[in-house]
């Protein structure tokens, strides 16, 4: 916890909303996992997607990959979204849902795991940071913290309609020239076509300025310089309130675990995992 | 020192050990397994000693010092009662039991590693201050070979629970009464009450469960108390009833308005407990630990249970009341209690004056930095939330006594002046033994949020 840092605050204890109105539990909880061979030690990752994606976007490639890799991999679909209960209630769900889906997640899980979080799915993976203690915390291409004001306005400049759909409460638009930048586009299409609807009560709290907690497990942030979802600013950005260097992955597009080059950027993720420290020794950040 | 797992000494092993910095935790209920918890993540070494063979303390149902009957639920809904940071599975309910309860504080250990960090099956015999204050000797008993072994600590967190040495009171003529009497400790379900006529002593959630039990079960029951109580509801507007409470905590409502709010809704709810032949409170709303019982009420109206005053004595067929009446029974249930008991420890340590300790906090003495105590506390709704605060605070207490003596002790040279400090949100507590550790757990919550900001500033 660095003295100052605008996108820090102290712990948390008083809790008072989340204890008298708590979040409501959904039917089913879809989790996509592979276990290595045999036991290996390493350290298990959970995997959370970002709007309108799914726990599919990881179970792609990701999961079988670093299951193969001798990790403990697992993938969850947060509620209304892919195989998980809960669309119905969809335009009633919040973050905070989110968050306790992620927390329920990690408690069936058989120790603490490193939660890799991708675009909205790495602001859930901060705010359950500061609740939980991670062995390690990833953010792909993540949603700034500091609120995502900015990225609505050159989202806007760019695609005005995607702007004013996302005002009114539709979900933003996933095309694929907006997701990928390396595939080809039969399977660019495929992929986008697989992506489904999103809260709106969720988008509209991309918004927000938001401050967590101490997070004291390392941290390591990773962005694509052409990202047309979140700017590459607010990744360094996000990288900074960590004191930490994102790692840029070039030619890429916002989902890099399913765009053209996602191997490499699951290298540099399994090297961080692998390089962990024991559980809860490292510094405060 | 930490990561460094450094087995502590086992039955065949040497009979004293120097852990160095390693911290010992007595107790593998929830106090000491979140301090556990909260030692190891935050990289200090530290050892747990348990003298059952599982975790769970009070809710490790049938073990000789759990406190747990049958039918025992939570009185305090899951958001309140988890620890925040491992949340009860969603497919429990907003009460679980005390087998969920158990199950729960079991997946705990095992998510973040904590058994292999536990001496199962060991009695703490003794623990000794030694260099100075600096360390402490802790000595164990294996259960099974009576083997001792001590090992040498930075410190010492207790967690070995306050709710299982019972309190059993003396009343003239108890000696020559011919039924039974039994001190709800040992009370395990309602078989004991079948076909009985039954005398339940006390209010407190457990004499109130009892007593419920005993209107399904005996031939008659009848209830005595010392004064009268409100009974809360487990639900109100459909929801838990204290989620209903805290939602005007979290609006920051002064006591005075959320009296007022309490005691209509209760009327409403409830109503008018005198025209029960319940005793009217004595007291206002908050100043007493709130009991939650929906079935109480309402078997006293159905007539299976008659409240009756404080007993004056008893004789041989039963017992008379203050106000001359009596009751022949068969069996006595004294659910009044239990006494707050640390075998192992001098008294003097935990700054101990009219028959208990007055703890900075409610955990750290001003006698010693390295002692703490955990979960001398009866908040006024779910305890682990607590439990899990803490084990933090204890944490970063440990932690700056290592890396920053300064702060720790500037922390810790408060404790003298704030032994007596009392977290009640601005109730006065009824004066009775049943409230020396009652906390407002907002307000309790608040102070050791303050003490981690102060413990954190220049981390």
């Amino acid at each position: 916890m660095s003295a100052g840092n605008p996108l820090r605050r102290k712990t948390l204890a008083m809790r008072p909303w989340d204890w008298s109105f708590p979040s409501q539990p959904v039917s089913h909880r879809e989790v996509i996992s592979a276990q290595p061979a045999e036991p290996t030690g390493l350290p298990p990752l959970l995997m959370v997607h970002g709007l309108a994606h799914a726990a599919w976007c990881f179970g792609e490639n990701w999961v079988p990959a670093a299951a193969e890799r001798g990790f403990p991999s697992y993938a969850v679909s947060l509620r209304g979204h892919g195989g998980s209960a809960g669309a119905r209630h969809l335009r009633r769900t919040m973050t905070r849902d989110y968050v306790h889906d992620v927390m329920q997640t990690i408690t069936e899980l058989p120790e603490p795991p490193v939660l890799i979080g991708h675009s909205n799915g790495a602001l859930v993976a901060q705010l359950v940071a500061e609740r939980y203690p991670l062995r390690g915390l990833v953010l792909l291409a993540p949603a700034p913290m500091h609120s995502s004001v900015g990225d609505l306005v050159a989202i806007g400049r760019d695609r005005p309609a995607d702007l004013l759909r996302a005002v009114v409460g539709q979900t933003l638009s996933m095309e694929p020239d907006i997701l990928f930048e390396g595939l080809d586009p039969q399977t660019a299409r495929a992929y986008s076509d697989r992506t489904g609807p999103e809260s709106p009560l969720v988008q509209w709290e991309l918004l927000l300025r938001r401050k967590v907690g101490p997070v004291r497990c390392p941290v390591l942030v990773i962005g694509t310089p052409a990202d047309r979802l979140v700017r590459p600013a607010d990744v360094q950005r996000t990288a900074d309130s960590y004191g930490v260097e994102p790692v840029w992955f070039a030619g890429m597009g916002h989902d890099v675990m399913l765009d053209t080059g996602w191997d490499d950027v699951l290298d540099t993720v399994l090297a961080f995992a692998t390089d962990l420290p024991a559980w809860g020794t490292a510094a405060l950040r | 020192m930490s990561g460094m797992a450094r087995t502590p000494a086992k039955k065949t092993g040497p009979t004293f050990v120097d852990r160095g910095d390693a911290w010992c935790v007595v107790g593998a209920g929830p106090h000491g397994l979140s301090a556990l918890k909260a030692l190891l993540q935050n990289g200090i070494d530290a050892d747990g000693y348990e003298r059952e063979s599982d975790v769970g303390g009070n809710w490790n149902f049938g073990a000789e010092n759990s406190r747990v009957y049958e039918s025992t639920h939570l009185i305090s809904s899951k958001p309140f009662t988890q620890f925040p940071d491992f949340p009860m599975p969603d497919a429990y309910p907003d009460y679980p039991s005390h087998r969920q309860v158990k199950e729960y504080f079991g997946r705990y250990a095992d998510h973040f590693g904590l058994r292999k960090r536990i001496t199962f099956g060991h009695d703490v015999v003794r623990a000794v201050p030694v260099e100075d204050g600096r360390a402490w000797d802790v000595t164990v008993r294996d259960r099974v070979s009576a083997q001792e072994t001590t090992c040498r600590y930075a410190g010492l967190v207790v967690g070995n629970g306050h709710n299982w040495s019972p309190k059993i009171p003396q009343y003239p003529g108890q000696d020559s009464f011919s039924g039974e009497i039994l001190h709800s400790a040992d009370y395990k379900g309602a078989d004991v009450l079948r076909g009985r006529r039954v005398l339940v002593v006390g209010a407190g959630n457990t004499g109130c469960d009892v007593a419920v039990e005993g209107a399904q079960n005996a031939v008659h029951t009848w209830h005595s108390t010392r004064r009268g109580y409100y009974y809360n509801p487990k639900y109100m507007t459909g929801r838990p009833s204290d989620q209903v409470a805290d939602s005007l905590l979290a609006l920051r409502l002064p006591l005075a308005v959320r009296r007022v709010l309490f005691k209509t809704s209760l009327g409403i709810a409830v109503g008018d407990l005198t025209k029960f032949g319940l005793q009217k409170p004595d007291h206002a709303f908050f100043e007493t630990h709130p009991i939650v019982n929906q079935q109480l009420v309402y078997y006293v109206g159905q007539g299976d249970i008659t409240p009756v005053k404080d007993i004056d004595r008893f004789d041989a067929d039963g017992s008379v009341f203050v106000d001359g009446s009596r009751a022949d029974v068969d069996l006595v249930v004294f659910c009044t209690g239990y006494l707050v008991r640390f075998p192992f420890l001098e008294h003097e340590w935990l700054n101990w004056k009219d028959d208990h300790p007055h703890l900075f906090l409610q955990m750290f003495t001003p006698v010693y930095d390295n002692l703490v105590v955990t979960g001398l506390i009866q908040p006024d709704s779910g305890q682990w939330t607590l439990a899990h605060w803490q084990g933090i605070l204890i944490a970063r207490v440990a932690e700056a006594l290592r890396t920053r003596p300064a702060l720790a002790h500037g922390f810790l040279g408060r404790a003298a002046a704030e032994a007596d400090r009392r977290y009640s949100a601005g109730a006065r507590y009824k004066d009775s033994t049943r409230h020396y550790y009652e906390v407002a757990h907002q307000d309790y919550l608040r102070a050791l949020q303050d003490a981690i900001h102060e413990l954190e500033v220049s981390a």
